[in-house]
């Protein structure tokens, strides 16, 4: 039970942050704004070179680098100026920014965590039907430039259909994709045929008339878990982001009393 | 005291979140190098906008837009989507893949100007805009014309070029950036690129580019977007070198809006005003393989000025031929040459004679430019180029300058294009690939297929057999070059029409050579056309095919044109050892334009003029395939490894 309330990213959240605190009431803060005293060390000043390498995919020169240094301590200093100036407080904005920042710790926090196969699996099993592939179809087509030379041409053991760009024979395509070469009309109603070895139609697309051999039809299925892991890994964080977040709330909101008139 | 230690230790915390933060699955996050099983040969086009602005960009927030990254990718992968103002949006069909282009310069800047406290506002300039962003939409997009401006003539305020300050803000957002791509990519499926839009703009005249990643966040993490206002295009192209050194990927730079560069973005010289070096033009050619020729601010294939044989020259040309982009400095038509893609096409064969290599050997694309989120490319559904004219029932007559000179009005605005690429499969690798070798093409929207393979052995009768296999085995694709054997070439070429769109009229090649007195020249070959009535003369032009538009009704009839034109033609006016380029054209029959639309949807009555403008052939330019003398070294990009080992 412990344990895994220690696996819980909520859990983390709030542990880290006590202990950050902790560390920090300890150690006296280093943003004290009755503080006076500035330091950059080596290795903030690795960190400030390190960001303009990113930028420009090199090293600063020695002037580059005291100029992103002198801006540091300026901003450093602004910063303590207002926070001694109390702007933070009651500033809609500043509230505003802490309030999302908060919110993203929750999320990011469930972005962390790894869930166990189990979790996973539960996950497939409460939430499969979304992972449904759609049908798929099979077919062949003619095509004629005019209904009559269609309905004309229906006869014939084998349409030949006359010469189009189009593919002869369309595999494993699902109606968004067959949508997309003969358009949406034609998609539709291709997919409401019946597969079997005759050919049908007219079909009418924007090109045209089509005769169709629809000879496979394979319906949607449900694939294993084994095969959609990972999209059931994404739907299930997306998902606890929200939750998460949505937790950590009511668990600070508890501890409130709010009395709006 | 207390307060502060809280809140110093919560953006540590926040630190610590970010840092070890979980990320999409390794396909989502890489190229998608071996993650779908790939074609043959490119099977399909695949369909995109290289080219959209959300909330991010500068500009874009200020005009009104408050979707984001997010929202843009749900909607672009056929999402229903609430735009900004409040309708609700969705493509009828939607697009294979997207680049994000928020303007690298400012990035997230104005709305976090629009967000800061008054108060610490504290240059004068930059209160007075978020003062009118806080005032009303009609201000807002006034204070963003200003900064526009501002940024044209060099004098934005201070406190906004700060590149240092910008780019600590940057690199929070650009992370975050990051992984919403990669959540959105999904191979085989959706594609979603990392890119910006890099904005030089000196004295107004446009040269942005839209800088677009092959790669996934792994290594897009390690740069951030390259700012572009004060710099220079050589400075991007060593930041784009230095991307590729440092982390193996590749980038790509795709110039647009050239209409509205006074002649900048194709020069005969280099960019100081002396000879353009050898050097210049190879890095050019092998970072820049791609412009964008259309878009929602105007076509720009060709101007009547330029083109004067060429009928069907001028579509999108009105109002964006006036002048740069905020209109602070007029053209003259002796800018045009530098302006347009056709004569910088020229001009890159007359380049290629005195450097040995072609700087602007460039294949083509259309793509929106829409800065309200959502990469709409359709007539019938156009959300306008910003927020301010999402459709509303003012938005066509109105007067659209950014800046605040007379000159151009919503109507001139296109509904925007799309880029179509061949590629052997949907992933961030094979469709990067095919920007680069320049196996796209440009439609101002409509999704017609268009098919080009030229070479020496192709004939008639392989349209009987498997003529795309014929094509990539005995010739090259569009964006290949071909080397001088002595024949004159012989191209098979194929487009079919938008399966929910209009009719084609007829398939064009516009040939451009340099002829035996140094002279470029071009002209425009019907090639391919639907049934109608000739007029008997072998030479004459093909006659118009007709018009079925009802103005009244904003529809059209496909009872002219045809559902798919084929060509096989030989170039009657080839001459050995002359350098030439050939690409194709193909027109739809004449439909209705946005501002028609708009015309039923409101209950306008729109002058005549008007009208009559807004009843347009829409049109795709396939990129063009070069005919170089032979024995010439290889000097362009489009010598990058053929897609067909062995062939």
């Amino acid at each position: 039970m412990i344990r895994e309330a220690l696996r819980d990213p909520l859990a983390h959240f709030l542990i880290a942050g006590a202990a950050i605190w902790g560390v920090l009431a300890l150690a006296g803060d280093p943003v004290d704004p009755a503080g006076r005293s500035i330091e950059l060390s080596r290795e903030k000043q690795a960190g400030l070179a390190l960001r303009f390498e990113r930028m420009m995919g090199r090293a600063p020169t020695d002037a580059e680098l005291d100029a992103q240094i002198a801006n540091w301590v300026r901003e450093e200093i602004l910063y303590r100026e207002a926070l001694r100036l109390g702007l933070d407080d009651g500033d809609p904005l500043v509230r505003r920014r802490l309030a999302a920042k908060m919110d993203e710790l929750a999320a990011a926090q469930a972005e962390m965590v790894r869930p166990d196969e189990e979790t996973l699996r539960d996950w497939y099993r409460d939430n499969g039907g979304q992972f449904e592939t759609g049908g798929v179809l099979n077919f062949e087509q003619a095509w004629y430039p005019s209904e009559e030379a269609a309905l004309a041409a229906k006869s014939e053991e084998r349409p030949r259909g006359e010469p189009i760009s189009l593919p002869r024979t369309v595999v494993r395509n699902s109606p968004d994709e067959i949508a997309k070469l003969f358009g949406s009309d034609f998609a539709q109603e291709v997919t409401a045929l019946r597969s079997g070895p005759g050919w049908q139609g007219p079909v009418r697309s924007g090109y045209g008339w089509h005769l169709v051999h629809l000879y496979q039809r394979e319906e949607g299925r449900i694939p294993p878990f084994e095969e959609v892991r990972e999209a059931v890994e994404r739907d299930w964080r997306s998902r606890t982001i929200q939750a998460r977040r949505e937790k950590a709330y009511q668990l600070l909101r508890d501890a409130y009393e709010i009395d709006i008139e | 005291m207390r307060k502060f230690a809280g809140f110093a230790a919560l953006l540590a915390l926040a630190a610590c979140g970010r840092i070890g933060s979980d990320e999409p699955t390794e396909a989502q996050r890489g190229d998608g190098t071996d993650a779908v099983e790939l074609a043959e040969f490119p099977d399909r086009p695949y369909w995109g906008d290289t080219h959209l602005h959300t909330d991010i960009s500068v500009d874009a927030f200020g005009f009104g837009v408050r979707l984001g990254p997010e929202e843009a990718l749900r909607f672009a992968r056929g999402e229903e989507i609430t735009a900004t103002t409040g309708m609700s949006a969705q493509l009828d069909r939607p697009l294979d893949f997207l680049v994000i282009s928020d303007h690298s310069d400012g990035m997230g800047a104005t709305r976090r100007l629009y967000d800061a406290p008054r108060m610490m506002v504290r240059d004068p300039t930059l209160r007075r805009w978020y003062d009118m962003m806080h005032e009303s939409p009609e201000q807002s997009t006034r204070a963003v014309a200003e900064l526009i401006t501002a940024a044209a003539n060099g004098d934005i305020p201070e406190a906004m070029r700060d590149t240092e300050a910008q780019a600590k803000a940057t690199r929070e957002l650009w992370d975050r950036h990051l992984d919403t791509l990669d959540r959105y990519n999904e191979p085989g499926k959706f594609t979603a690129f990392a890119g910006f839009e890099w904005t030089l703009m000196p004295n107004g005249n446009n040269l942005h580019r839209v800088v677009m990643f092959r790669d996934g966040s792994a290594r897009t993490r390690q740069v951030l977007p390259y700012p572009g206002i004060d710099g220079e295009v050589t400075g991007l192209w060593d930041y784009m070198d230095a991307y590729e050194e440092t982390t193996q990927g590749k980038v790509l730079a795709i110039p647009h809006n050239s209409n509205l560069s006074n002649g900048m973005m194709f020069e005969l010289t280099g960019p100081d005003g002396g000879a353009m070096s050898a050097q210049y033009a190879r890095r050019r050619a092998a970072r820049e393989p791609v412009v964008e020729a259309t878009q929602i601010k105007g076509d720009s294939e060709t101007h009547p000025f330029l083109s004067p044989n060429d009928e069907f020259a001028g579509y999108g040309v009105a109002g964006w031929e006036l002048g740069n982009l905020p209109l602070t400095e007029r053209s003259t038509p002796d800018m045009y040459a530098g302006s347009y893609a056709r004569s910088a096409l020229l001009r890159g064969l007359t380049l290629e004679e005195q450097l040995g290599v072609n700087p602007y050997a460039f294949g083509m694309i259309g793509s929106t430019d829409s800065h309200t989120a959502l990469a709409t490319g359709d007539e019938d559904n156009f959300f306008g180029k910003h927020t301010g004219v999402e459709p509303r029932e003012g938005r066509a007559m109105e007067g659209q300058n950014l800046g605040t000179r007379q000159g151009r009005f919503g109507w001139h605005y296109l509904a925007g294009g799309y880029a179509a690429a061949w590629a052997r499969g949907n992933t961030r690798a094979e469709i990067f690939d095919a920007f680069m070798r320049r196996e796209v093409y440009a439609t101002t929207g409509p999704r017609m297929v268009l098919r080009l393979f030229a070479g020496f052995d192709l004939a008639e009768d392989d349209w009987d057999g498997d003529w795309v296999r014929a094509g990539y085995t005995r010739g090259v694709p569009m964006g290949g070059v071909l080397d001088d054997t002595g024949r004159a070439p012989t191209f098979l070429i194929s487009a079919l029409k938008d399966p929910e769109g209009a009719n084609l009229d007829r398939v064009q090649v516009v040939k451009g050579w340099v002829d035996a007195n140094g002279e470029a020249r071009e002209k425009v070959f019907d090639v391919a056309w639907s049934a109608r009535e000739m007029d008997g003369a072998s030479d004459s032009p093909v006659p118009p095919v007709g018009d079925t538009v009802d103005r009244a009704k904003a529809t059209y009839e496909n009872s002219i044109g045809a559902p798919e034109l084929r060509a096989t033609w030989t170039d009657p006016e080839y001459r050995e050892g002359q350098r030439a380029f050939y690409y194709v054209r193909v027109l739809e029959i004449p439909t209705p334009s946005w501002v028609l639309f708009d015309a039923v949807r409101f209950g306008l009555k729109l002058p005549t003029n008007v009208i009559e403008a807004n009843v347009m052939q829409e049109r795709a330019y396939s990129s063009p395939v070069w005919l170089r003398p032979a024995h010439e070294p290889q000097t362009t990009p489009g010598d990058a490894p053929a897609i067909m080992e062995g062939a």
